[in-house]
């Protein structure tokens, strides 16, 4: 999945609405769009709903899902954070919009006058002053033409990936059926090696760009190639990664366990030897290159 | 045509760069190249390098994303037009 912010930098009415339907409705022509909204006035606990007369209705529980014909549904609940609502949408969704969140570590565009002094990041894919500058940052493509430059700035950047997303990508493989097994790696950030260890906060990595990504496609076919091994993934994240989250994911479908244990190793094996990526650790006293550190 | 280097982790906090263009062209060897970069940048030098002057061997030295320590002919190894070189040391992912 790839995630497009929409930032308010100062603009009037319903501009930001208003680019987020055009976006919307060009990213669903290629896939499957999630929309993320932060809204600060939703607030104290108790999902409650709009009826159609105008009154409201509490709901009962943590998370009500109301369904409806046809698989439609709307929800409500708590204790969900814009990570969160991410990381479901990725199991499913091939784009993600989230609106009325400031900062954002995400690929943005970014509306209104104060846009252009208040960011100066690379994640940033267009600045614009109004709803109808998205066509000329990215032109709309004729009819029956599939190139549209909005999607393929978006594709361009970094995917949004989760062990989930990941895992649901092998069971839609092909040769899914021929798959008794899934064996997956989770490396994530360790806080503590040991109980008197200075904690860490965050680890930042660095990527060889283009380099790195074709070491881990070489890695993926060649586990690929062994007898009983169907799909192999390979993900890893870069930039800061916070303590706690997660930072590696490897897949394997595989038509048994045997083959899917040896692979899972194997494959976080080699990322770890083969793909120039190189780790920087920030702890509470400290921050060095773990390489120094064997 | 000149030749691009790019550098990673601690080797291009200490070039002060990540990325610097030397004049090694087609014909040179990643030796030149590599002798042009660290011309100025002795911290750079005393950590690719050890007492003898020869390349440390936890450094990692790429054109066009193969091992020229590796699959090539290490330092010897003629560039071509449009190179792009890559210095840096162990990897550390996961």
């Amino acid at each position: 999945m790839h995630v497009l912010g929409i930032i308010d930098r100062g603009v009037d009415g319903d501009a930001v609405e208003r680019v987020v339907d055009r976006v919307v409705d060009r990213l669903s022509r290629t896939g499957r769009v999630g929309v993320v909204r932060y809204d600060a006035t939703i607030a104290d606990g108790t999902p409650v709903q709009t009826r159609d007369d105008g009154g409201s209705v509490a709901l009962g529980g943590d998370v009500t899902y109301d369904l409806g014909a046809d698989g439609d549904w709307t929800a409500t609940g708590t204790g969900l954070t814009v990570q969160d609502a991410l990381d479901r949408l990725a199991v499913d969704c091939d784009y993600a919009v989230v609106v009325g969140v400031s900062e954002l570590r995400y690929p943005s565009i970014a509306i209104g006058p104060e846009a252009a002094e208040a960011d100066g990041d690379d994640s940033q894919l267009a600045v614009i002053d109004a709803p109808a500058d998205l066509e000329t940052a990215f032109p709309t493509p004729d009819q029956g033409d599939a190139d549209d430059g909005l999607v393929a700035a978006l594709e361009a950047t970094e995917p949004y990936e989760t062990l989930g997303s990941l895992v649901e990508r092998v069971k839609r493989s092909p040769k899914a059926e021929r798959s008794g097994a899934i064996a997956t790696f989770t490396g994530r950030v360790r806080a503590k090696d040991a109980e008197d260890d200075a904690r860490t906060e965050y680890l930042k990595f660095e990527k060889y760009e283009g380099v790195a990504d074709e070491r881990m496609a070489t890695i993926e076919r060649e586990l690929e190639d062994r007898d009983g091994v169907l799909e192999v993934e390979l993900y890893h994240r870069t930039g800061v990664v916070e303590d706690g989250e997660d930072i590696v994911f490897v897949v394997v479908l595989a038509g048994h366990r045997e083959e899917a244990f040896r692979t899972v190793e194997d494959g976080i094996n080699r990322l770890k030897d083969e793909v120039p990526l190189f780790k920087k650790e920030v702890t509470v006293e400290d921050e060095f290159w773990v390489h120094d550190r064997p | 045509m000149a030749t691009e280097w790019k550098l990673f982790a601690d080797l291009a906090e200490r070039a002060g760069e990540k990325r610097v263009t030397v004049e090694a062209a087609a014909g040179d060897t990643v030796g030149d190249a590599l002798e042009e970069l660290l011309a100025d940048r002795s911290d750079l030098e005393d950590r690719v390098l050890d007492e003898e002057g020869d390349l440390r061997s936890q450094i990692n030295v790429l054109r066009n994303g193969t091992n020229v320590l590796i699959e090539e002919e290490g330092l010897e190894t003629e560039l071509e037009d449009g190179d792009e070189l890559a210095l840096f040391p162990p990897v550390s992912g996961g």
